[in-house]
């Protein structure tokens, strides 16, 4: 009986046992996924009653503030959407409320960036090139903040792609930051992209990474770049893939010769054009004369002292031409080889002989025609002829600027007639060393012979105008007598 | 007078060897200049174009040009020369000289060929027609030389003159070359190919002898004179450039 009683007592102490080990586990035991979520849900519910309504804001103590509005719908779909608030904001756990205060919303970032680094290693961070430079940054004592590109309560994860409602917003993330592309020679450039300029750029309608071939919000491809030029060259490359025809102009200019030969300071397409601001430099023809100051600043303060540039800066004159209008816009020549020199006179005859822009300044249309129809004029279009079937010749020929000028060409008209045939005459001798006072005469100045203007010259035209028609005319009426006579006698 | 047979056909000598030579010089010299030098004139023209590269360039045709100048500036002073040698030292009669009979013969014709005479003028070696063609070719000559020279230095040549002389040597050049043109074109081509008289070709000046028959139409005084001396078997005499007799 004793024993009975012994056994049963031992069975009662094993079920006691099994009893406290199963409470103890069911205490103590891990809870389950399905009801963790359900408690972060219960606890997010609790944080979002005040930051899902909008108009709360968080006020630092230099008066700046943000935002404190969490958009419960982007964050439930963000990466972190299964996350209690606090397991980010671990301050706020137990449903406390620490008041904290900031000096800026600056500091108040950085803070919340440390956050970060909690759950994502610097090795993992790493791992994306894109960080590389912010690990630098850091590294050089600024501070790194991931919410400027990673949004706070609406991170996505970034293999996913479509990041961002619009790839121009996704780049924004990072690029609306004054972050800096570091070059091998120590230079360095903003990686800052103003959002508005690009708006009023042409390219508004173009995607970033349709000039950025292979970045995309999967890939950014690291590139190392010896020098702030050798990056802007290879930036300029890309503008091919749509304006090729532009480009294959430009591949043959003396700006790209002189890039082929080393010269790496000349200019290429976003040079002129801008990188993001991109624009049509025809519409605003006195930005087009100061694109070109920035490298050709002599030419450029002659220029503006000629009649041209004169009514173009001070007056803002759209007749008179700029500098694309003789160097043209991409296929620019060199000045110095005969084939841009002999097309002078065509350049000049877009304006001088059209007859409604002359009309306005009162200046004649002839000056061209009496060009061509002179000595020098008349030899250059037929070396034009000759230069379809062989090389130009390699003879000089006076053209309009020889006279004239290039960059400080001066109005003719109240000019001192004195000081015209002056200068004139030391062009004249650039090739014809001996020529004295009387050789410029030899030269009409233009104008169509008259009774005013080279009177004997207009005489003896006049002379031979009448006199060889009269001749032709008796000895074909002799000849037609002597042939009727003929017939008559026959 | 030298005279020969051929088939019954009667000629007679009229220009001699030199004279020959010196025509078949004008001519080329003619041809070369009128080529490059109206080329120049009418550049616009899609003809001239092709002559102008066919000929190596413009500069090529101007030196083409040059050189035919020079070529003719010696042909003309040779001649002048000539002339005025033979007619002062040998006394050659001037036959080429404008005489009144020329100015008459030139109405009597104007007249004949209206049908108000029955007979044309009777001339003597040259014809009034043969004579205006030569004196305007000379002379017109003359003025495209200088001309020619002062386009062709006018650095050299406004020291001296005025530099208007260039746009007024250029007219004068160019309109002469025309009148020049136009007379042998017209005049002198249907007077010795397209006259009926002559047609196809009249070709004493080729071969230096002419029909008895055509010089008894044309230089009946010639031919008179030439009978009148009375000795038609006479041997040919010594060279006469600017005669031929």
């Amino acid at each position: 009986m004793e024993r009975l009683i012994t056994e049963r007592g031992g069975l009662r102490a094993l079920v006691w046992m099994i009893w406290v080990v199963f409470i103890f586990c069911l205490l103590f035991s891990p809870r389950p996924s399905g009801s963790q979520t359900a408690d972060a849900f219960e606890d997010n519910e609790y944080c979002l009653e005040c930051h899902g309504k909008k108009g709360l804001e968080k006020i630092f103590s230099d008066g700046d503030s943000i935002s404190a509005y969490v958009n419960p719908m982007a964050y439930n779909r963000s990466v972190h959407g299964s996350f209690r608030c606090t397991e980010c904001h671990k301050e706020f756990a137990d449903r406390r409320h620490p008041d904290r205060v900031f000096s800026s919303s600056f500091q108040y970032r950085i803070k919340a960036s440390m956050l970060c680094r909690d759950c994502h290693s610097e090795e993992s961070l790493k791992s994306r090139v894109i960080h590389d430079d912010l690990f630098k940054k850091e590294s050089a004592g600024e501070a790194v903040i991931c919410t400027n590109c990673h949004i706070a309560h609406a991170t996505v994860q970034i293999a996913s792609g479509n990041v961002s409602t619009s790839e121009e917003k996704y780049c924004l993330g990072c690029h609306s930051h004054d972050n800096q592309m570091v070059f091998k020679n120590g230079e360095f450039i903003s990686l800052l992209v103003n959002a508005a300029e690009i708006r009023e750029s042409a390219h508004r309608n173009v995607g970033c990474s349709d000039c950025h071939f292979g970045y995309s919000s999967e890939d950014h491809p690291r590139r190392r770049f010896g020098s702030e030029r050798a990056y802007r060259l290879s930036s300029s490359e890309i503008c091919r893939r749509c304006h090729f025809n532009k480009y294959a102009k430009v591949s043959e200019s003396i700006h790209y010769s002189l890039i082929n030969v080393g010269r790496l300071d000349a200019p290429t397409c976003i040079d002129c054009h801008g990188g993001h601001p991109v624009s049509s430099p025809g519409r605003d023809r006195l930005s087009v004369v100061n694109k070109c100051k920035t490298c050709h600043d002599d030419i450029f303060n002659t220029y503006s002292l000629s009649v041209h540039g004169d009514a173009l800066i001070n007056m803002n004159n759209k007749d008179v031409p700029t500098c694309i209008d003789c160097h043209s816009s991409h296929s620019m020549k060199d000045p110095y080889l005969s084939e841009f020199h002999n097309y002078i006179p065509d350049m000049c005859s877009n304006c001088h002989s059209n007859e409604i822009i002359m009309g306005k300044y009162g200046l004649s249309t002839e000056v061209v025609k009496s060009y061509l129809s002179d000595f020098h004029g008349l030899t250059l279009s037929l070396y034009k002829v000759e230069a379809q079937k062989r090389n130009w010749s390699d003879k000089p020929m006076a053209v309009c600027t020889d006279c004239h000028g290039t960059h400080d060409i001066i109005s003719m008209s109240g000019a001192d007639l004195q000081v015209i045939k002056d200068n004139l005459l030391k062009r004249c001798r650039t090739c014809h060393r001996d020529a004295t006072e009387n050789f410029p005469e030899a030269w009409l100045s233009h104008h169509k012979p008259s009774l005013r203007f080279s009177t004997f010259v207009f005489l003896v035209d006049k002379f031979y105008s009448i006199m060889l028609p009269l001749m032709v005319a008796g000895m074909l009426f002799l000849i037609l007598l002597q042939i009727w006579r003929h017939l008559v006698n026959r | 007078m030298s005279r020969l047979l051929s088939g019954n056909e009667e000629y007679v000598r009229r220009f001699n060897l030199y004279r020959i030579i010196e025509h078949i010089l004008l001519i080329m010299l003619f041809v070369v200049l009128a080529t490059t030098g109206l080329v120049q004139k009418f550049h616009d023209l899609s003809l001239s174009r092709s002559i102008i590269i066919g000929l190596g360039g413009i500069d090529s045709v101007r030196h083409i040009h040059h050189i035919a100048g020079g070529f003719f500036v010696v042909l003309t002073v040779q001649h002048i020369l000539v002339v005025f040698t033979g007619i002062i030292f040998c006394k050659w009669p001037p036959s080429m000289l404008v005489t009144y009979k020329d100015v008459l013969d030139a109405l009597h014709n104007v007249r004949y060929y209206m049908g108000l005479l029955d007979s044309p003028a009777m001339c003597g070696r040259y014809t009034y027609k043969e004579k205006f063609v030569y004196w305007l070719i000379l002379l017109v000559g003359i003025q495209m030389i200088f001309t020619g020279l002062f386009l062709w230095f006018p650095v050299g040549m406004t020291k001296y003159i005025s530099g208007q002389i260039i746009p007024v040597s250029k007219i004068i050049h160019t309109n002469d070359a025309m009148l020049i043109f136009l007379l042998i074109a017209v005049w002198h081509i249907y007077d010795n190919v397209l006259n009926p008289e002559v047609f196809p070709l009249n070709k004493s000046i080729f071969t230096g002898y002419i029909k008895k028959r055509r010089m008894e139409e044309g230089y009946p005084l010639e031919l008179k004179e030439l009978t009148g001396a009375g000795n038609e078997e006479a041997p040919e005499p010594g060279p006469d450039p600017e005669t031929g007799r």
